[in-house]
């Protein structure tokens, strides 16, 4: 009997758990660790945050879906690895600490064969000083509680624009963030909203980012064919932009926000403030606080983690210029080169580098959107590694049997930029590879064929249908396998 | 050095092209919209199958 331990229940880490269930005999255990008792369709979390649905809408509870698959919930929060056993136990363990009601606070280490790490991101608001809603002046819609207390402020801010004028800032609140597609999607959604209530005109809406231009989305952009020509994510989005009346800062790295002023410096070297009324600013992501342990207790998180918390892989990590980068730096087993038991996918896995060009403003502030590693991507990396564990557990597989590199695998993205059925608007977004392969597609990096945008009404109704379809696969209702990642 | 300033993304917005009333007609006009929601949800399964 096997027992491979998940740790997280996000997109990455239940489609791994639920595929491992589904691949797996009973004999052997699923165990999923997470500190929270609820799944949440993060990417719905925008439309929460206008109001347009409920805390509710995005998220369920997860006991209820692995007790019925026969998947063993742990609600804990983990935070070391001893992969090597430890004193009392030859057997590797993930040190989890409780947060159930009744159990908060207890320690526990969870003996496991194969574990897969896939915690996703912390959410670095400290990174900037007064950035976020705990404590700070800004406000996030990266949980379903933020985007719920974001609402009723933008509800407050339409009061308010019926009288006077205000100006709405939203975008990232760091050098390094990554997800510029979520706040790109929120800005036109609240200038939708706005437009929606009348008070638009009242509104100064600036959209604040770490991209170098508009539309790099950190993947370094896109080209795409259309009308019979070649064209860019750049011109696309700048289009939008100036259609929807939204002013842009790129290139900024966001230093620190005081109530009312946000201050930034740009690539240029120039130091800048921008007052608000209302602002929604990402965090930059990192690992969570881990530490790695041998079996004697001495210290090797270094062995297994990146600086910044996340997990090392079967990556190239050897640092080179943006020049030498290549597709091939990228994980497709995402395995840990030192133990082979041990694995990470969706945002835990530490990515070889940026895809896009990373600058620094001349004090060396770093300007570089970090890779987004979400949505379409981790599912995949999630059924992989639950594929590759699984036969390693039933055909004693020396090594992983499955792979999918981000400089292979295709992305969806669907960026939302108004609401209603009707009235809904929003950006299609294929590409192929996400990280772009210079050497198979010399020209542009990507496939053209299968690289695409569109704005229009359908990519409304395409994420509408999405959240419906993911969060049906999510709850493991008949025929989920279906429903590719 | 490559680097683009805020006068330039400015500069570049202000000139950015502008979607025709025609353009902006096909994006609401629900049969069209209906027939790319068609087609858009066909190309991003396929993907989805041939990638993995």
């Amino acid at each position: 009997m096997a027992r491979v331990v998940v740790l997280g229940a996000g997109v990455s880490g239940h489609t791994a758990a639920l595929y491992l269930r589904k691949l797996l005999p009973k004999e052997h255990e699923v165990v999923v660790v997470n500190p929270k008792p609820t799944y949440n369709w993060i990417p719905s979390n925008i439309w929460v945050g206008v109001g347009k649905m409920s805390h509710e809408d995005v998220v369920f509870d997860l006991a209820p879906i692995y007790a019925k698959k026969g998947v063993t919930f742990v609600q804990a929060k983990a935070f070391a690895l001893w992969p090597d056993g430890d004193a009392d136990d030859a057997r590797p363990a993930v040190e989890v600490e409780h947060t159930s009601p009744g159990r908060e606070g207890e320690i526990e280490r969870l003996r496991y064969d194969y574990v897969v790490n896939a915690t996703g991101p912390k959410l670095n608001f400290g990174a900037t000083p007064g950035l976020g809603p705990d404590g700070g002046h800004t406000l996030s819609v990266c949980t379903p509680d933020h985007a719920t207390e974001a609402s009723s402020r933008l509800e407050e801010l339409k009061g308010i624009l019926r009288t006077r004028k205000q100006t709405v800032v939203i975008g990232v609140g760091h050098g390094t963030c990554t997800c510029e597609g979520a706040a790109f999607e929120y800005t036109f959604n609240v200038e939708h909203e706005l437009r929606e209530a009348g008070v638009r005109d009242n509104a100064d809406i600036v959209y604040l980012t770490n991209e170098n231009e508009l539309g790099d989305f950190g993947v370094g952009g896109m080209q795409f064919e259309q009308n019979g020509f070649r064209t860019t994510s750049q011109l696309w989005t700048e289009s939008l932009f100036r259609e929807r009346g939204v002013r842009a800062i790129t290139g900024a790295a966001v230093t620190s926000i005081e109530p009312g002023v946000i201050h930034y410096d740009q690539l240029d070297g120039s130091h800048r403030d921008l007052g608000f009324d209302f602002a929604m600013l990402l965090p930059p992501f990192k690992g969570n606080d881990w530490k790695a342990y041998d079996r004697a207790g001495a210290d090797i998180t270094s062995t297994i983690f990146a600086p910044s918390g996340f997990l090392k892989v079967d990556a190239d990590y050897t640092p080179r210029p943006y020049e030498e980068w290549s597709a091939k730096d990228w994980p497709r087993t995402y395995q840990n080169p030192t133990y082979r038991n041990v694995f990470a996918v969706g945002i835990a896995f530490a990515p070889p580098h940026q895809i896009s060009k990373p600058r620094a403003t001349p004090d060396g502030l770093a300007v570089a959107p970090s890779p987004p590693r979400t949505g379409m991507p981790s599912g995949t990396m999630g059924k992989v590694v639950a594929k590759s564990i699984a036969d390693m557990i039933l055909r004693g597989a020396p090594e992983p049997t499955h792979g999918a590199s981000m400089s292979e695998m295709a992305a969806a993205c669907v960026a939302s930029a108004g609401h209603g059925m009707r009235s809904g608007t929003a950006a299609s977004m294929t590409m192929s590879p996400v990280v772009p392969d210079w050497e198979k597609y010399p020209e542009t990096g990507r496939d053209l064929r299968a690289t695409r945008g569109e704005i229009g009404l359908a990519g409304h109704w395409v994420k509408r249908m999405l959240h419906t379809l993911f969060i049906y696969k999510a709850k493991a209702r008949p025929g989920w396998t279906w429903i590719p990642e | 050095m490559d680097n683009i300033d805020q006068r330039t993304t400015d500069e570049r917005l202000a000139q950015a092209p502008l979607p025709t009333a025609r353009e902006l007609r096909r994006r609401r006009n629900v049969v069209v919209q209906f027939a790319r929601f068609v087609g858009t949800s066909w190309t991003m399964w396929r993907l989805a199958q041939k990638h993995h």
